[in-house]
């Protein structure tokens, strides 16, 4: 039993319902002291108004206000979901069907990925044809564009002399390009200048 | 589309996810959570509608621009407070209002001085019905809220009004917790001096 009189930070651990070990003769001395009892019931006092204070409303514009300078970002990896998930079918007789067709391609996949392991001379020969063909489809495109540009002699000279003769002309190209640019931003800062002097 | 949710039933954690995920409905959903706790907090730090309001927004526009880097091992809600109490901090350290003492301006030496720069709860200046309102509990507390010191305010604001625990207000406002119940146990004991003459 404690015989003086409660300090204020036991007051306050009474207060804020403590239940610690020592809080038992605080309150047993409580029972016996009205003038602690007393400024105990002021404290709670104190709590009891304080806890009834009002939550204040901002305008009612605020969220607006805030969201109007707030950037929304979707993480890629969630628009990617997103975006995956628009091809999935909501109906369940479409989803199996879509699950099927995946099942499907990916076993032939499967299939086609094995006969090609065990055939490797094949898949040589194959590529070889596509990239002969890719590079002659290329070889045509360029013709054609430099021909239309530089004009047949170019291209005959392109022709002869291959790599060295294409880097050439690029260059030709790239050189004559950079002058034209140049000369037509001159002539229009000449002309804003005379324009802006009248 | 994404499918629409009902967001007011869940726990902030789930919601900041959403917002994570750049749903702008848990963006809103957040705000609509706690405007009203932050506002309040800032409004009673700064005791200014205009800078309280300001104040908030930027809190908000702060927190909700770099939801990216919200941990959950921290209370969203301690986060958005912290945020909050640091800008309040600042506005009045830039403002350098000064702490209005129930007891006098802390340079006051004379009784003079000290007479002065004491702070009254009702003013003799005021309407009577400003007076009958500061003589209820409820006015007069707020204006003894006002008299405490900043440090002061946000920790009793937290605890009392926000409810939230020692161990929290400490995390929050980046006290020890030792600090933050000396600064609980002053702000009341400043509270029932000034409130004395109303109860």
């Amino acid at each position: 039993m404690i015989d003086r009189h409660l300090l204020p930070n036991e007051i306050d651990l009474i207060v804020d319902g403590d239940v610690g070990f020592g809080v038992a003769p605080l309150r047993a001395h409580l029972r016996s002291c009205g003038e602690c009892r007393n400024r105990v019931e002021e404290a709670r006092e104190i709590v009891a108004a304080l806890e009834e204070l009002p939550h204040l409303a901002p305008s009612s514009l605020f969220a607006d206000r805030v969201m109007g300078q707030v950037q929304v970002f979707e993480p890629w990896h969630v628009a990617a979901r997103n975006t995956a998930r628009r091809f999935v079918p909501r109906s369940v007789p479409a989803r199996v069907a879509v699950a099927l067709g995946g099942v499907a391609a990916t076993f032939m996949l499967g299939v086609i990925s094995i006969f090609a392991a065990t055939r490797l001379d094949l898949v040589a020969l194959a590529t070889s044809a596509a990239v002969t063909r890719a590079r002659g489809l290329v070889a045509t495109v360029v013709e054609a564009i430099v021909g239309a540009t530089l004009g047949p002699t170019a291209l005959d000279f392109i022709r002869a002399t291959g790599a060295i003769g294409l880097a050439t002309s690029l260059l030709f190209l790239l050189v004559i390009a950079t002058i034209a640019v140049l000369g037509v931003r001159r002539l229009a800062l000449a002309s804003s200048r005379r324009s802006g002097g009248s | 589309m994404a499918p629409t949710l009902d967001l007011r039933n869940l726990p902030d954690a789930d919601v900041v996810a959403l917002a994570q995920e750049g749903r702008e409905t848990a963006f809103r959903e957040l705000i609509r959570r706690y405007e009203r706790p932050v506002f309040s907090l800032v409004y009673r730090m700064v005791r200014d509608r205009s800078a309280a309001e300001d104040l908030a927004q930027e809190t908000f526009i702060k927190v909700l621009n770099h939801i990216d880097r919200y941990v959950p091992e921290f209370k969203f809600s301690s986060w958005l407070f912290k945020i909050a109490n640091n800008l309040a901090i600042d506005h009045l350290r830039k403002k350098q209002l000064p702490t209005v003492s129930i007891d006098g301006a802390p340079d006051a030496t004379t009784a003079a001085q000290i007479e002065a720069t004491s702070f009254e709860l009702a003013s003799h200046a005021e309407s009577a019905l400003d007076e009958l309102e500061a003589r209820e509990l409820g006015g007069a507390i707020e204006r003894a809220i006002a008299a405490l010191r900043p440090e002061y305010r946000a920790c009793i604001m937290l605890r009392h009004v926000e409810g939230r625990s020692y161990e929290e207000i400490a995390a929050t406002l980046d006290l020890p917790l030792g600090t933050v119940k000396t600064y609980i146990h002053r702000a009341r004991h400043e509270l029932r001096r000034a409130l004395e003459g109303v109860r």
